[in-house]
């Protein structure tokens, strides 16, 4: 499941899911401790409570570091080479994985501010990707 | 105080390269003879085994169970780890603190690996939850990357930079017999290796390699009486960030300075009582981390410190990897790092001998990049 190239719906990540597909990116909050956190998890990392709610977030981050890829490493990616892959850092705290758009552009400078938009795929599933704000 | 409770007696490496009618544990067994050669140990003797699965061992956790009946090895402390490029150090360490506590008198650290003919390249994707293969993340390249993209908008590292670390693995690695990649590199054959994870070309990544090597820890005084100059552990560290993601500065690998100033404090030394040291090098942009989490230069400057490769090379302030490490030695995860830390503290590298190297540090790290380990050999 590791190399997966399309989201694996299961009962907990639904919820993440299914605000992308509304247009919104929520992570979780734990209604314990209130750490926000991602990646999505059974469990508070921190307070280890199970009890969390689902927040939208801005939307709104900066990108901390963005590489390209020149090798396609798997069969799925291969038409897409070049593309850039995005550490970003949510104004909210959390970070992820993630592109910016269009894919193709190579150069993202640390410290560009960008915001989520979703791309919808022919399986029915959004992915949250980022766009430059040019602030 | 420096803590020597613990030494390496013995070190075995195997043939290295592309071996394809080997197996990890053939070529465990090869790695193993030299070391008992090397140390004039006797295997009736080794009463610890501690292992590390190669990428195409198939035992998975119970690799200890196949490579002790393959060796014919009963002990009194054993198992198997799995912490990547870190696990060699982590090992040793293990081994040093049964040794310490009198639970084993002398210990086996061993990892043989076909890597390279069993066709494993290092490319799955991580993530937890949802697979970062999902927005085009995989493979180990691109970790390293990330780092090093960051360092370079913040600090203004350059691809010839890494260069330079490249281009002077070579040149050690040209020095050394042992040495699967010995033909000459430049940095104009540096920048016109392809992109493979921009910032990262092919030449910043290390070769995979099949090979074994093998280790033996023991007490000072049972490594005394061997045949080789004892190499005392005089400290040891280790640090981890298991979360990645949530981890505000990962891509900077804090884990790794506190791994490294745990091991100084053992010791009681300091950065610059280090002679040599070997970094390891799965890309070349991490030895400029471990040159900054050593405290050998400043946060942002190790990019500088490499440039032209004199000060990071024979006679320069600060000699490494010497014998060609990940890049061009051969890819033993790191168990070659020590090795090398070893021959370094006996005297023995020959050509590729630091004049006067009493103390040698020693770094590991792997996985996605969250776990480190380091050693501080001496004598």
């Amino acid at each position: 499941m590791s190399d997966a190239i399309a989201p694996f719906i299961t009962d907990l990540n639904r919820p993440f899911w299914e605000g992308c597909a509304a247009g919104e990116l929520r992570l979780q909050h734990c209604t314990a401790c209130g750490l926000l956190r991602y990646p999505v998890s059974e469990t508070c990392p921190r307070c280890l409570s199970p009890e969390a709610e689902w927040r939208p977030m801005s939307g709104r981050g900066e990108v901390l570091s963005a590489i390209a890829f020149h090798r396609a490493y798997n069969p799925a990616w291969a038409d897409r080479v070049p593309y850039n892959v995005a550490l970003v850092q949510l104004a909210e705290g959390p970070r992820m994985f993630s592109n910016v758009v269009p894919l193709d552009r190579l150069r993202i400078p640390a410290g560009t501010a960008v915001r989520v938009v979703f791309e919808a795929t022919p399986d029915g599933v959004s992915i949250p990707r980022f766009e430059p704000t040019g602030e | 105080m420096a803590w020597r409770k613990a030494a390496i007696a013995g070190v075995g490496v195997s043939r290295q390269g592309k071996l394809p009618a080997e197996t990890p544990l053939s070529l465990a067994t090869e790695a193993l003879v030299a070391a008992l050669d090397d140390s004039g140990i006797d295997k009736s003797e080794i009463d610890g085994l501690l292992t590390m699965p190669g990428t195409t061992s198939p035992e998975g956790p119970k690799h200890y169970l196949a490579v002790g009946e393959h060796l014919g090895i009963n002990p009194t402390w054993t198992g198997s780890m799995s912490m990547g490029g870190a696990t060699a150090g982590a090992l040793v360490q293990q081994a040093a603190l049964a040794v310490a506590a009198g639970m084993a008198t002398a210990v086996l650290c061993i990892f043989g690996d076909t890597a390279r003919s069993g066709g494993n390249r290092f490319d799955a994707a991580a993530g937890r939850g949802d697979s970062w293969g999902i927005w085009g993340m995989f493979g180990n390249a691109a970790n390293s990357a990330v780092g090093a993209r960051r360092h370079m908008d913040l600090y203004g590292t350059t691809s010839e930079q890494l260069g330079w670390v490249a281009v002077t693995a070579r040149k050690h690695a040209s020095m050394n017999p042992l040495a699967t990649m010995r033909d000459p590199m430049t940095i104009a054959d540096h920048q016109a290796s392809r992109m493979i994870v921009d910032p990262l070309r092919l030449y910043d990544c290390c070769i995979i390699s099949d090979g074994a090597v093998a280790l033996l820890v023991t007490s000072p005084e049972r490594a005394a009486a061997a045949k080789q100059p004892p190499v005392s552990i005089w400290g040891m560290g280790q640090g981890h960030t298991l979360m990645n993601l949530g981890t505000p500065e990962w891509w900077y690998l804090p884990h790794q300075a506190d791994c490294i100033s745990r091991a100084y404090r053992m010791a009681g030394i300091s950065p610059t009582d280090i002679d040599v040291a070997q970094l390891y090098d799965n890309f070349t942009i991490a030895v400029l981390f471990w040159l900054e989490h050593a405290g050998f230069v400043p946060r942002g400057e190790a990019g500088a410190f490499v440039q032209g490769g004199e000060r990071i090379t024979f006679g320069g302030e600060l000699p490494i990897n010497t014998a060609g490490g990940n890049l061009s030695e051969s890819y033993m995860q790191g168990w070659l790092h020590v090795v090398e830390g070893v021959r370094q503290i006996r005297g023995q590298a020959g050509d590729r001998q630091v004049e006067g190297a009493e103390l040698c540090l020693v770094t590991g790290r792997g996985m996605t990049l969250n776990t480190a380990s380091c050693l501080i050999l001496g004598s």
